[in-house]
């Protein structure tokens, strides 16, 4: 039997503002990659940069809009696979960055770091899915799954375009705003291209070791503190720049 | 195969051996040796070069013309004095260097005088930084503290810098635009932080500008160098250049730019 998902829409709205404190906080550095003087820098600017899009505005998106849905069933997470969805999402995020920001910008760069952050969005999706432990199984809908996969690599080629070629305040906020827009969008195109089916109550194996809820709000929590306090010490570098710049 | 001996005097040193150096290359001259040295003028940077002789003219046009360049010298190698060659935008040479030029005639005072002043450039500059945008009266300072020959150079010395500055501090984030482009995003919303402007693609007319006011004579080229520097690093590895159209100083009803590169 399909069960029905509900939302709670305050969590549905944090975590839109999550993905878009994440994408703004990345963008935010991956714009200064091109200005790396030498490898140690570029590299340092490109893991921040992928660590605060695909562990910021990806994966604490995700795993926030699952807190927000109430499937009706009791669910843990497995470690193992949430671990490597994390890890999918900062690769992604780190490759597609470093891709467009990577000397002279470029169409081709651009379609290719679109389709990193979207393919790796859409990775970093299914494989929380996979990850969740309940009494039920998943199914999904391939025609919805592959509209999951576009929106965010449109979305995202859209994002880095506003990022690299505007300047001024819609430079970020823009760009921020469309690269949230864009991985929620996927986000709940995947969840409605996924059904959840009762399983007459048979719980997986490791269902009792796994992750639950309130785990994933304290490790959310952590994330977010984190990429607030990035921002401010990016805010103040950048002063501190601005200011010792010699005319 | 010739070799040559060339000095260069820019207004700063960020850069400088790599751009001429690709100019150098470009002509088919390998570089041999070089010296980057800097006073009170700016930067001056020797180099011998070696290169097939037919080559040589394109070479010295090149370098006269480039927009690092404020004047240029060239001749062969071990010759008693070193030709003065003078880019197109500079009405007249300079001295030569001491350091390669056994012994210089005494510079006649129009060529010296073409030269920006650059010590006065260099004491205006912090204060444009401490009140820019609000800088028309240092400019202003800095148009009556220089001789009349030099006014119109040194003012575009202290745009390039002032450009050059406001691309770093408030631009650099992103990726590299081409011109029109970077003329849209980049010079229109800096420029509007200056004076009252109008843009219409690589033109862009200045309305009120203080420093163009009827008799005097700076001639826009406070803007011109602003442009090239605030666009120079924006779009490179190709270079700004800024031609001047009108300027309310000699009656036109407003000053006017054309952007190129």
């Amino acid at each position: 039997m399909l069960m029905q998902l509900s939302y709670n829409w305050l969590l549905v709205l944090l975590s839109f503002a999550v993905s878009v404190l994440g994408s703004f906080t990345a963008l935010q550095v991956a714009v200064a990659i091109p200005l790396a003087t030498n490898q140690h820098q570029k590299t340092a600017a490109v893991a921040m940069a992928g660590g605060a899009m695909g562990v910021g505005a990806m994966w604490t998106m995700h795993f926030m809009a699952m807190l927000a849905c109430d499937t009706g069933m009791q669910v843990t997470y497995a470690p193992s696979l949430i671990a490597l969805s994390a890890l999918v999402a900062f690769a992604a995020g780190a490759a597609g960055l470093m891709l467009v920001a990577n000397d002279r910008f470029s169409w081709l760069k651009l379609l290719g770091a679109g389709a990193c952050i979207g393919l790796g969005m859409g990775g970093m999706h299914y494989l929380g899915i996979e990850a969740m432990m309940m009494p039920a199984v998943v199914r999904y809908d391939t025609e919805l799954v592959a509209v999951s996969l576009v929106i965010p690599t449109i979305g995202s080629m859209i994002a880095l375009w506003l990022a690299f070629n505007l300047r001024g305040r819609w430079q970020m906020t823009a760009s921020a705003l469309v690269m949230g827009l864009a991985l929620c969008g996927m986000h709940y195109t995947g969840m409605a291209a996924a059904g959840f089916y009762d399983n007459d109550g048979q719980l997986p194996d490791g269902y009792a070791d796994g992750l639950r809820s309130a785990n994933l709000g304290l490790t959310i929590f952590a994330i977010v503190t984190t990429l607030l306090l990035l921002l401010l010490v990016l805010y103040y570098w950048r002063q501190r720049y601005r200011s010792s710049l010699s005319i | 195969m010739v070799e040559l001996e060339i000095q260069v005097l820019s207004d700063r040193r960020e850069g400088l051996l790599v751009e001429l150096g690709r100019v150098v290359v470009a002509n088919s001259f390998s570089l041999i040796r070089q010296r980057l040295t800097h006073d009170s003028r700016g930067a001056w940077l020797s180099m011998i070069v070696r290169g097939p002789a037919e080559q040589r003219l394109a070479l010295e046009e090149m370098l006269g013309t480039h927009s690092r360049v404020l004047s240029f010298e060239a001749g062969l190698f071990g010759e008693a004095a070193v030709i003065a060659a003078i880019p197109a935008k500079m009405a007249a040479g300079i001295s030569p260097l001491p350091e390669l030029v056994p012994e210089p005639e005494p510079p006649a005072a129009p060529l010296v005088a073409v030269m920006p002043d650059v010590a006065h450039v260099e004491h205006i500059l912090p204060k444009l930084a401490q009140d820019y945008p609000q800088i028309y009266p240092w400019l202003v300072a800095l148009e009556n503290s220089v001789d009349d020959a030099v006014r119109e150079s040194s003012l575009m010395l202290a745009g390039r810098r002032t450009g050059a500055w406001v691309y770093k501090r408030d631009y650099a984030l992103g990726a590299k635009l081409g011109l029109a482009d970077a003329i849209k995003r980049i010079a229109v919303p800096a420029l509007r932080a200056l004076a009252d402007i109008e843009h219409h693609h690589v033109h862009i007319h200045i309305l009120n500008s203080p420093l163009c006011a009827p008799g005097v004579r700076s001639g826009c080229k406070f803007y011109g160098g602003y442009l090239e520097g605030l666009l120079g690093a924006s779009i490179e590895p190709k270079k700004v250049f800024v031609r001047h159209l009108s300027c309310r100083s000699t009656g036109a009803a407003h000053c006017s730019l054309e952007i190129s590169h």
